[in-house]
C-alpha cells in the first residue's frame, strides 16, 4: 500500500502534536497542581477524589504564610511568624549578589581563557570537574571553616559559597560566547585607541549581552533554589526560601500542603518574572553562535 | 610623517617561519602594496606593523623609532580589516566617533568630524543606521571613515576589498586611490589580487614563502619580472610560459619546445644551454597576419570579451597558449583551425632551469 506524500505528512504532524501534548501535560501538571492547591481550603488538600479546582478558592494560605495574618492563624496549621518575607529578602539579596559576582568574574576569567589561554583545556575541564563533587562532601568541612571565621549563618557566607560554586558554570558558558566574538572587532577597537579593559567593557561584553543574560538567569536559578548548602551553613538568622519551604514538611506540623503550595508559588513567581523581562535576550542567548554572522 | 622601516623582520610560529628576515623601507606618503599567494606572510607582516603580532626577530621602526614593544594604539596607525570589523552594537556614527572618544575629543568636535569624514567617503545618509543594515560596500566605506577620522600617519589595509563583488571592488579601489591622493598619507595595502596591486601601488612588494621576491613599480614588475613566479603571478590573462630547451646551434641560441623552435634574440647570448622557460605576454603575440610566423598552433577556445578577444591554443604546455586580439575580428575563427603566431621578440622573457630570469646583456 502506498501513501501519498501529503497524507504521510499529515500523519507525521498528528503524531508530533500528540507527543508534544503528552509531554506538555507531564511538564505542566505539577505546576498546575501546586497553583491549584495553594488556593484550596485545608479539607481539600488530601481529598479523594481530588478537587481539580479549589472550591471555593481561598487566599488564606497566602495570607498566612506570607503575611502571618491574624485571622488565619487560628487554625491548626497556623504559622505565626513572618519568616517567609524575611527569607524572600535573604534569598533575593544572596541569589542576586552571588549571581552578579559569578557572571562578572566568570566573564572576565572566560575572556582570559578565550584570548590569552590563561587556563589550558585540561584546567578548564578540571574547573568543571569541581562541580561533580557532591555538595554534601564540602558542606561539612565548610561549616567548620565558616564557624571558625564567623561566616556561619551570614549572608556573606552564602554569597561567597554560591559565587564560588557557580563560577565554573559562568566561565564555561560565557567563554563559549566570547569565543564567538571575532578577534578583528577587538583589534579594531584597540588600534582606534581603546585599552584592553575599555575593549572588554565597550565592545566584548555588549556584544555578548544576550549570552550574559542567559548565563545570569541560569545561575540565578541555581542559587535561588539551592538547598543543601543553605541548610548546613545557616541556622536561624539567615534562612533562604528553599529552607523555609522545607519547614512545612516537619514532623510536628504534618504535611501542610496548602501553605507549602502558597509558598512554592511565591518562590517561583519572581524567577518567572525575571524570565519574562529578559525573554528577548534568552532566545538569542541560547541560540548564540548557531547563526552565522 | 611616517617612514616605516622593517629591519631583519622575522616571525615564527613554532618551527614554521612565516616571515623570514624582511628588510624593507616604506617612504612617507607612499602607496605600498604587499602582494602574494595566501600564506606568503604578507598579512603577518602587516599585523606586525600594526602591533597585533610580536616579531620573533628584527625591528620595526616608525620614523626611526623602534616600535616593537609599543601597543597598537600607541603607534599612530589606522587599520581597515578584511571583515570590516565594525562594532555591530553601535550605529554608523558611533562607530566612526569611537576612535575620537578614546582620545577624549570633545563632543561637538566629534559630531563635526563625523559629518566631515562621512561626506568624504559619501556615507552621510548612513550615519543613523546599524552596521547590519549596511551593504558590504557601505560597511567598507564606514570602516574607512572610522579609520580616517583618527587621522593616522599610515593606513594599513588588510585585503579590504576581497569580500566585495567585482564591481564594488573596482569602485572602492578608486576610492582608496582618491583618498591616498587627497590625504598624502602612507598606505600599506595587502592583497592577493595582482590587479589591485597593479592599479593602486606606487611600489609593489611581491612576497612568497615569507620572503620578498621583488620590489618595484607596477610597470617594472610587469615588464621585468625577476623570476617565473612573478611573471606568472602578474597580468591577466597570465604570461604564456613554455618549458623547453635552450640549445646552441650554428652559433645561434635557439629555444626548442616542439612545436616551438625560436631563434633567441641577441640579448640572451649569455644564456647557458639547458632546460629553460620562454615567457611571452598574450598581448605580445600577433595572430595570423599572413606571414608564416614563429609557430602555427590549433585554436582550442575563443573568448570574445567585447573590447578584446582571447584565443586559446593547443601547444603541449601546462596551460593553453593565449593570445589577445583587439575587437571581434577573430571572434568567428573555427576551433581546431591552425593559425600562424608571431611573438614580439623584444618582449620575450627567458627563465633558466631554476626559474630565475636570464638577464639580457646590453
Amino acid at each position: 500500500m502506498s501513501m501519498t506524500k501529503s497524507k504521510s505528512r499529515r500523519i507525521t504532524t498528528i503524531v508530533r502534536y500528540v507527543v508534544l501534548s503528552l509531554w506538555a501535560l507531564m511538564a505542566f501538571f505539577p505546576i498546575y497542581w501546586i497553583v491549584s492547591t495553594s488556593f484550596k481550603v485545608d479539607t481539600q488538600w488530601f481529598a479523594w477524589p481530588p478537587y481539580y479546582f479549589p472550591d471555593p478558592p481561598t487566599l488564606s494560605n497566602y495570607m498566612n504564610v506570607w503575611f502571618g495574618a491574624e485571622e488565619y492563624t487560628q487554625t491548626q496549621y497556623a504559622i505565626s511568624s513572618q519568616k517567609p518575607l524575611i527569607s524572600l529578602w535573604n534569598s533575593t539579596v544572596i541569589a542576586t549578589i552571588s549571581t552578579f559576582l559569578s557572571v562578572f568574574f566568570g566573564s572576565i576569567i572566560a575572556y582570559g581563557v578565550s584570548r590569552y589561554k590563561i587556563l589550558s583545556e585540561a584546567r578548564m575541564f578540571q574547573l568543571l570537574m569541581l562541580r561533580m563533587i557532591p555538595p554534601i562532601v564540602i558542606a561539612a568541612p565548610l561549616s567548620l571553616y565558616y564557624s571558625a571565621i564567623g561566616l556561619l549563618d551570614s549572608r556573606t557566607g552564602l554569597i561567597l559559597v554560591y559565587f564560588l560554586t557557580t563560577l565554573p558554570y559562568a566561565v564555561w558558558m560565557t567563554k563559549s560566547f566570547i569565543d564567538e566574538v571575532p578577534r578583528e572587532i577587538e583589534q579594531a577597537a584597540e588600534i582606534l585607541g581603546a585599552s584592553r579593559w575599555r575593549t572588554i567593557f565597550e565592545v566584548v561584553l555588549p556584544l555578548i549581552r544576550s549570552g550574559l543574560v542567559a548565563t545570569f538567569l541560569f545561575i540565578l536559578i541555581l542559587t535561588w533554589s539551592e538547598y543543601l548548602l543553605a541548610l548546613i551553613l545557616t541556622k536561624t538568622d539567615v534562612t533562604t526560601l528553599p529552607i523555609e519551604l522545607s519547614k512545612y514538611q516537619g514532623s510536628t506540623e504534618g504535611r501542610v500542603y496548602g501553605r507549602q503550595a502558597a509558598l512554592a508559588v511565591g518562590i517561583t513567581v519572581p524567577l518567572m518574572i525575571v524570565g519574562l523581562i529578559i525573554r528577548k535576550h534568552l532566545a538569542r542567548g541560547f541560540s548564540f553562535g548557531m547563526v552565522r554572522r | 610623517m611616517a617612514r616605516i622601516e622593517l629591519v631583519n623582520l622575522e616571525k615564527s610560529y613554532g618551527f614554521v617561519k612565516a616571515v623570514k628576515g624582511l628588510n624593507f623601507t616604506i617612504e612617507d606618503g607612499e602607496f605600498i602594496v604587499f602582494v602574494g599567494p595566501s600564506g606568503c606572510g604578507k598579512t603577518t607582516t602587516l599585523r606586525m606593523i600594526a602591533g597585533f603580532e610580536d616579531p620573533t626577530g628584527g625591528e620595526i621602526r616608525i620614523d626611526g623609532r623602534v616600535v616593537n614593544d609599543l601597543e597598537p594604539r600607541d603607534r599612530g596607525l589606522g587599520m581597515v580589516f578584511q571583515s570590516h570589523a565594525l562594532f555591530p552594537h553601535k550605529n554608523v556614527a558611533q562607530n566612526i566617533e569611537f576612535g575620537m572618544r578614546m582620545k577624549k575629543v570633545p563632543a561637538e568636535e566629534r559630531v563635526r568630524r563625523v559629518r566631515e569624514v562621512a561626506q568624504m567617503v559619501r556615507i552621510e545618509h548612513l550615519l543613523e543606521k546599524m552596521p547590519a543594515q549596511c551593504s558590504g560596500g557601505e560597511s567598507q566605506r564606514v570602516a574607512l571613515a572610522r579609520t580616517l577620522v583618527t587621522n593616522p600617519s599610515t593606513f594599513l589595509l588588510d585585503e579590504p576589498l576581497s569580500s566585495l563583488d567585482a564591481k564594488l571592488r573596482r569602485e572602492l579601489r578608486a576610492e582608496c586611490d582618491r583618498l591616498h591622493q587627497a590625504l598624502k598619507r602612507t598606505f600599506i595595502f595587502v592583497t592577493h589580487d595582482q590587479e589591485e596591486a597593479m592599479t593602486l601601488a606606487d611600489r609593489i612588494v611581491v612576497m612568497r614563502d615569507g620572503e620578498i621576491v621583488q620590489v618595484g613599480s607596477p610597470m617594472e614588475i610587469y615588464s621585468n619580472p625577476v623570476n617565473r613566479f612573478v611573471a606568472d603571478f602578474f597580468g591577466s590573462p597570465s604570461m604564456n610560459l613554455v618549458n623547453g630547451d635552450i640549445v646552441q646551434e650554428n652559433g645561434a641560441l635557439r629555444f626548442r619546445a616542439p612545436p616551438f623552435d625560436i631563434v633567441l634574440p641577441e640579448r640572451f647570448k649569455s644564456a647557458a644551454p639547458g632546460k629553460g622557460t620562454l615567457g611571452i605576454r598574450p598581448e605580445s603575440v600577433e595572430v595570423g597576419n599572413g606571414a608564416k610566423g614563429d609557430v602555427e598552433l590549433p585554436v582550442r577556445l575563443v573568448e570574445p570579451l567585447g573590447k578584446d578577444t582571447l584565443l586559446y591554443f593547443e601547444a603541449d604546455t601546462e596551460r593553453p597558449f593565449v593570445a589577445v586580439t583587439e575587437g571581434f575580428g577573430m571572434a568567428h575563427i573555427n576551433v581546431g583551425e591552425r593559425v600562424p603566431l608571431s611573438l614580439d621578440h623584444r618582449r620575450i622573457q627567458l627563465f633558466d632551469a631554476t626559474g630565475q630570469r636570464v638577464e639580457a646583456s646590453p
